[in-house]
């Protein structure tokens, strides 16, 4: 190496603004104008929901980092203060991008198409009489008014929940005006139409009309809409569920439980109002979020999906099913013969649902085995377990009840499952078990056979059909055994096992990573071209990231596509020449994981359920496989390599820890991989049986040591 | 049933295809922990733990509709003092009948599993090739010459009986390197004299630390079940390993905490005797004592007797003659004519395969007490036979074997020798019909010059006539033959002439 090492703080990107940075390109994505206009409204709603998390789960781990006395920096060099400081003023930024854009170009745009949201004051004189009836039969007798003084404190309001803060005028024997508080309903819908066509009013907005018949008697000041963001005392995962925090002791969530990380506050508060909340509440002003329009941009999600709207959107997207051209519907000797792999939402989820609705049909299988981590309520598979069960096979299931485990629904389904016969463990202790896989065993003329699939994503048909993932089902002798010995250890009939094929956490798969990186290392080392191309969520942990330093000092060629969080920074002279970060954003949540090493050009392609975060490597239960069959193989690696080609939805990570899109060069036709790989698969799907993906020409990685070529993302001005 | 874990293998048997390992699982249960300790007993929340891990097994068991359950147990439930009331327990809270196998029994399957694993692969025909498996309780080795069983034995040397004999807990983990390093090298030491570990040029590693040990120095992720690490390789491994405690291993190498007390012993010992050998690399085989019950499961017409063994048992068999310096050419002389004998008296003795192999290894080794004492060599023979391990003999077929070498001479058995006494009325009957044919076979060969040449039997009505012919004057064959054929009388129920064979006849 040569040139002055990178101070260690700048070669970290902060965790928290690499999440919001994240959220900056959603909103990039909404403001895009080539994006469907109601698409545009759905990657806004994102942003904002993607916010409320934020605040609930990481502010709130600041806000304790502080509590604590915690002031040690992080890797990228900040304290939990500055931390807290940066993010505020990011976040704020964000917001104000967020409003600007829904309000002054994508609502007026809706307008066009007969959709807009109606302010109180603009309905006709008819139009306000008929909501004020609406409000007196359906809306007055819900709501509970609260008042505030010195012998009652300020309520729990829900978080996320929508009220009107209220200012009333001092009683006679007072100085200081009142404070009280109004919780919106949550049960009722928060779009009301009004007349034919596509206007709504806001609920909160008929409220805050009628809400002096709550205070007889009583003069109201002013009245704003607000709502809180607390801790939530929940982790967030990378699927959009949250995991209880543990380890931390009851007393001291009790007590956190209160504290609110954010308020955000209509704009015609006036500022003693503000003020009064602030008191209240405990927070500062970089707490407080005066927004220009109505609170909770969720809406828009409820707008994006109104059916009759004649606004542009994507088309529906459908799924191929690849075993459409299939002559025999037998899935169990269709995979004897060859292992299938999925790639989700291209090809259809249903061959996962027929595989274990067939198991559970077929007299000569045993036994079902399954994890379960995030499934959709009513969901078909779970149907084919209860069926299975009923049927007195052995029905294994590990549930991970991650969502609030009272939840009604989950709880349903997973007692209806016992009870039906089926082993239901709720969890590995001290483990999130995140690893998606199904094991089916059957009793055939030749013996017992084992059939296995393995995925990126969770057994969700719903979300198989937005995030892109993959699944393999295949009978590879090393991986059934693999998979069975893996289902003894969850449901602790035996130790954790050695295993052939298949690499689990928190067991050995984060040393398999450091060992596949420095394998590439010691490759480039003694002049072997050597490349690492991996796709994942997010990348934080710091001894991951370390060797990929490493390596890519050493020479080796890193491309990596990280959707979300990155702590790593490309592009930083003598640490990560050879390193650079992709994210795509686009119509899919990019989803899979997918990990490849040149390995001298006999190259090892694995998939799995974990990211390269510290929690999936030590604090879960998950598993990566390898893709074994040369098909497979070419095609995860076509579908890799195709990641780095686009043009229209790819933004490069630049060393300054700025992602800008790259410029497609002088003539270089626009390439949008989610668009191309729909395409590819309903070419394939159409295209008589044996064709196969064939790997791409890719030019051999850059052996020069500390190459001075610019990357991608730093040719953008 | 070991001494640091339960493991559990299911297998597919079918006629006319190889058996096919469905499923395996292990729990650890630190049962040596207590039997090798001073009170020698296993407790009762060791026996409960053992209890709840069958328990599992039972259900992974019923999973498959499992019928037919072997399941045995080593030196750390044989050794335990309450050794009947732990089966017992087990038996009644699980089912699973628990037999204790020995030492013997243990090489036999061992080398069944290893036999079957390398089937494909060269490193058994070497010269001289080493087996060996350390375990929680014991180190079983077994030398291979040619490809055969030359030697086996087991020692008492393992990871859980060193932690608990030399009471490792509380000490410093230098000091505890430094015990187990001395321990360790007393029983090489020991090793070293019974077997020739300095020709050894491959080296057979099993057991799950070295298996572990390998999956962390292999790079390729191999589902192979033979694979190969550089002698280097493994000494820079150990000099890795050795350094971690307990709680660094768990850290390390995630591993259960049953695994990291037994690391660092094992790999000590492999090491200790790798460090023996001039093998350039250790060839680690996921055979096993469990693969090796399921295969001799799966031998049709059920388990394999030692007969299956004869090649072995008797290149393990004449390595112990060589160890006493036995007159080779006498003894393979006389198991040769005792064959023929056995042979031709088949119909009337109406033994089997299993018996004609103890014939044939007491034949061979009748003479070894020679090496103590010319007096009464015979009684000599039979102590020595009965502390040696000859290769896929139980410690049951052993004893007969040493029995029968007692009575190859001078008086016949009597119920005041106590390890005749020992056996059991039908191996008592046994070793006196075999003994019987030895006595006159050995005295065929009384001049220890392998005169006689052939043995024809012939059936009177009243007597056998045991004709034999051979070179030069058979005076003294003959005479001899006849005072020792009082044991055949009294155990046949009609004498036996000996003469030699008329030219016409």
């Amino acid at each position: 190496m040569t040139g002055p090492e990178p101070a260690e703080a700048d070669r970290y990107i902060n965790r928290e603004l690499s999440w919001l940075a994240f959220d900056e390109r959603v909103l990039e994505e909404a403001a895009d104008v080539t994006t469907p206009l109601l698409e545009r409204l759905k990657f806004a709603a994102i942003v904002a929901s993607n916010l409320d998390e934020f605040f609930m789960v990481r502010v709130a781990g600041l806000r304790h980092a502080i509590a604590d006395g915690d002031v040690d920096p992080d890797l990228a060099g900040l304290t939990p203060a500055q931390q807290l400081a940066a993010v505020a003023d990011r976040a704020h930024g964000l917001v104000d991008a967020l409003y600007r854009l829904t309000f002054g170009e994508m609502m007026p745009a809706l307008e066009g198409y007969g959709v807009r949201l109606i302010a109180w004051s603009s309905l006709e004189a008819s139009q306000q009489v008929a909501l004020s009836g609406l409000f007196r039969d359906e809306i007055l007798p819900v709501l509970t008014p609260l008042a505030i003084d010195a012998s009652r404190p300020f309520p729990l309001l829900a978080s996320l929940s929508l009220n009107l803060a209220l200012l009333l005028e001092a009683a006679p024997d007072e100085i200081d005006p009142r404070l009280a508080v109004v919780q919106v309903p949550p049960g009722l819908a928060r779009l009301v139409p009004v007349g034919e066509g596509g206007a709504f009013v806001l609920l909160e907005a008929i409220v805050s009309a009628q809400v002096a018949l709550l205070f007889p008697g009583q003069t109201i000041l002013e009245s704003a809409v607000i709502r809180l963001a607390r801790d939530s005392e929940l982790e967030l995962d990378d699927e959009g569920g949250r995991t209880h925090l543990e380890l931390v002791e009851r007393e001291l969530r009790r007590r956190r439980r209160s504290s609110v990380m954010r308020l955000e506050i209509s704009a015609d508060a006036s500022a003693p109002l503000i003020a009064l909340l602030r008191t209240h509440l405990e927070i500062t002003p970089d707490d407080v979020y005066v927004v220009p329009g109505p609170l909770d941009l969720r809406v828009l999600m409820g707008l994006a999906d109104l059916p009759a709207v004649d606004a542009p959107r994507d088309p529906v997207h459908q799924p191929v099913d690849v075993l459409a051209s299939v002559d025999q519907i037998d899935l169990f000797s269709l995979v004897e013969e060859r292992p299938l792999l999925l790639h989700h939402p291209y090809d259809a989820f249903d061959p996962v649902v027929a595989l274990v609705a067939q198991a559970a049909d077929d007299p000569d299988v045993l036994a079902i085995k399954q994890t379960l981590y995030r499934t959709s309520v009513g969901s078909p598979l779970i149907a084919c377990l209860q069926r299975a069960a009923e049927r007195n096979k052995q029905v294994t299931v590990l549930v991970e009840l991650t969502a609030r485990f009272d939840e009604e629904r989950n709880i349903q389904w997973a007692r209806a499952l016992e009870e039906a016969g089926a082993h239901v463990i709720y969890g590995v202790r001290g483990y999130k078990t995140h690893a998606k896989i199904c094991l089916i065993v059957r009793r055939s003329p030749a013996g017992l056979k084992r059939y296995v699939h393995l995925g990126t994503g969770n057994y969700n048909e719903r979300t198989a059909r937005i995030y892109t993932d993959f699944g393999l089902i295949t009978t590879s002798p090393a991986i059934v055994e693999d998979a069975t010995a893996f289902f003894s250890a969850v449901t602790g009939y035996s130790d954790p096992p050695r295993l052939k094929k298949l690499v689990m956490a928190p067991t050995g798969l984060r040393r398999r990573f450091l060992r596949l990186i420095d394998r590439e290392r010691r490759r480039a080392q003694s002049g072997q071209a050597a490349e690492i191309i991996a796709k994942m969520n997010s990348l934080i942990d710091e001894e991951i990231i370390g060797a990929l330093y490493d390596a890519a000092a050493d020479g080796v060629k890193i491309r990596l596509n990280v959707r979300g969080i990155c702590a790593l920074r490309p592009g930083v002279p003598s640490l990560s020449e050879n390193i650079e970060v992709v994210s795509v954003v686009d119509r899919f949540l990019e989803h899979s994981r997918i990990y490849a090493f040149l390995n001298g050009g006999d190259e090892d392609v694995y998939l799995a359920s974990a990211d390269w975060m510290t929690r999936n490597l030590d604090k879960r239960v998950e598993l990566m496989f390898p893709v074994e069959q040369p098909e497979h193989k070419a095609k995860v690696l076509y579908v890799l390599r195709a990641m780095f080609r686009d043009n229209v939805k790819a933004r490069w990570l630049g060393a300054d820890g700025v992602y800008r899109k790259r410029e497609a060069a002088p003539g270089e036709a626009p390439f949008r991989v989610q668009t191309h790989l729909q395409e590819e698969s309903r070419r394939l799907a159409s295209a008589p049986r044996g064709i196969t993906f064939q790997p791409e020409e890719h030019e051999p990685p850059d052996r020069a040591k500390g190459s001075t070529a610019p990357l991608p993302g730093s040719r953008v001005p | 049933m070991g001494a640091s874990a339960i493991r559990l293998v299911i297998g597919e048997i079918a006629a006319g295809r190889s058996t096919r390992i469905i499923e395996e699982a292990s729990r650890g249960v630190l049962l040596g922990r207590d039997s090798f300790s001073s009170s020698g007993a296993i407790r009762s929340e060791t026996i409960d733990a053992a209890v709840a891990a069958l328990e599992n097994f039972r259900r992974i068991i019923d999973g498959y509709g499992i019928t037919r359950v072997h399941a045995v147990a080593t030196s750390a439930v044989r050794e335990a003092r309450n050794v009947d009331v732990v089966l017992d327990r087990i038996r009644h809270r699980t089912g699973i009948e628990f037999a204790i196998i020995d030492e013997a029994e243990e090489s036999r399957l061992v080398f069944l599993a290893v036999k079957q694993a390398l089937h494909r692969r060269a490193p058994l025909r070497g010269a001289w090739t080493l087996l060996t498996e350390v375990g929680g309780g014991s180190t079983s080795l077994t030398l291979l010459h040619q490809g055969q069983p030359n030697r086996s034995a087991i020692y008492a040397l393992g990871g859980i009986r060193l932690r608990q004999q030399l009471g490792l807990r509380r000490l410093a983990h230098d000091v505890q390197l430094a015990l187990l390093k001395r321990s360790i090298a007393n029983v090489i030491d020991e090793i070293r004299v019974d077997n020739p570990l300095r020709r050894v040029t491959q080296m057979v590693a099993m057991g799950g630390d070295i298996r572990f040990a390998a999956s962390q120095i292999l790079e390729a992720v191999a589902d192979d079940d033979v694979r190969e690490v550089g002698r280097e390789a493994f000494l820079a491994f150990c000099d890795q390993v050795e350094r971690l405690d307990e709680e660094q291993l768990v850290e390390r190498f995630r591993l259960p905490d049953v695994e990291a007390e037994t690391l660092v012993p094992s790999l000590l010992i492999y090491r200790a005797l790798l460090a023996e050998t001039r093998a350039r690399k250790l060839v680690i085989s996921d055979a096993s004592l469990r693969t090796g019950v399921l295969l001799d499961a799966a031998e049709p017409g059920g388990r394999s007797g030692a007969e299956e063994f004869e090649p072995q048992v008797l290149a393990s068999a004449e390595a112990l003659g060589h160890k006493y310096r036995f007159d080779r050419a006498h003894g393979r002389h006389v198991a040769v004519l005792a064959m023929r004998l056995f042979d031709a008296f088949r119909e009337d003795h109406g033994l089997g395969g299993r018996e004609r192999l103890l014939l044939q290894v007491a034949a061979l080794l009748h003479d070894i007490g020679l090496y103590v004492s010319l007096r009464a060599h015979h009684k000599h023979s039979q102590y020595l036979l009965a502390a040696s391990q000859i290769f896929g003999l139980s410690n049951d077929d052993t004893a007969i074997v040493a029995n029968i070498a007692r009575y190859h001479r001078r008086g016949p058995p009597q119920t005041s020798h106590l390890p005749y006494v020992a056996l059991d009325r039908q191996d008592r009957l046994l070793v006196n019909k075999l003994a019987a044919m030895l006595r006159v076979v050995n005295a065929l060969d009384a001049e220890h010059l392998q005169k006689v040449t052939s043995l024809r039997l012939r059936r009177h009505e009243r007597s056998w006539i045991l004709e034999i012919d051979g070179a030069g004057d058979l005076t003294m064959e003959l005479l001899a033959a006849a005072a020792r054929a009082d044991l055949f009388a009294d155990t046949f129920g009609q004498p036996l002439v000996i003469r030699r064979r008329s030219g016409d006849a």
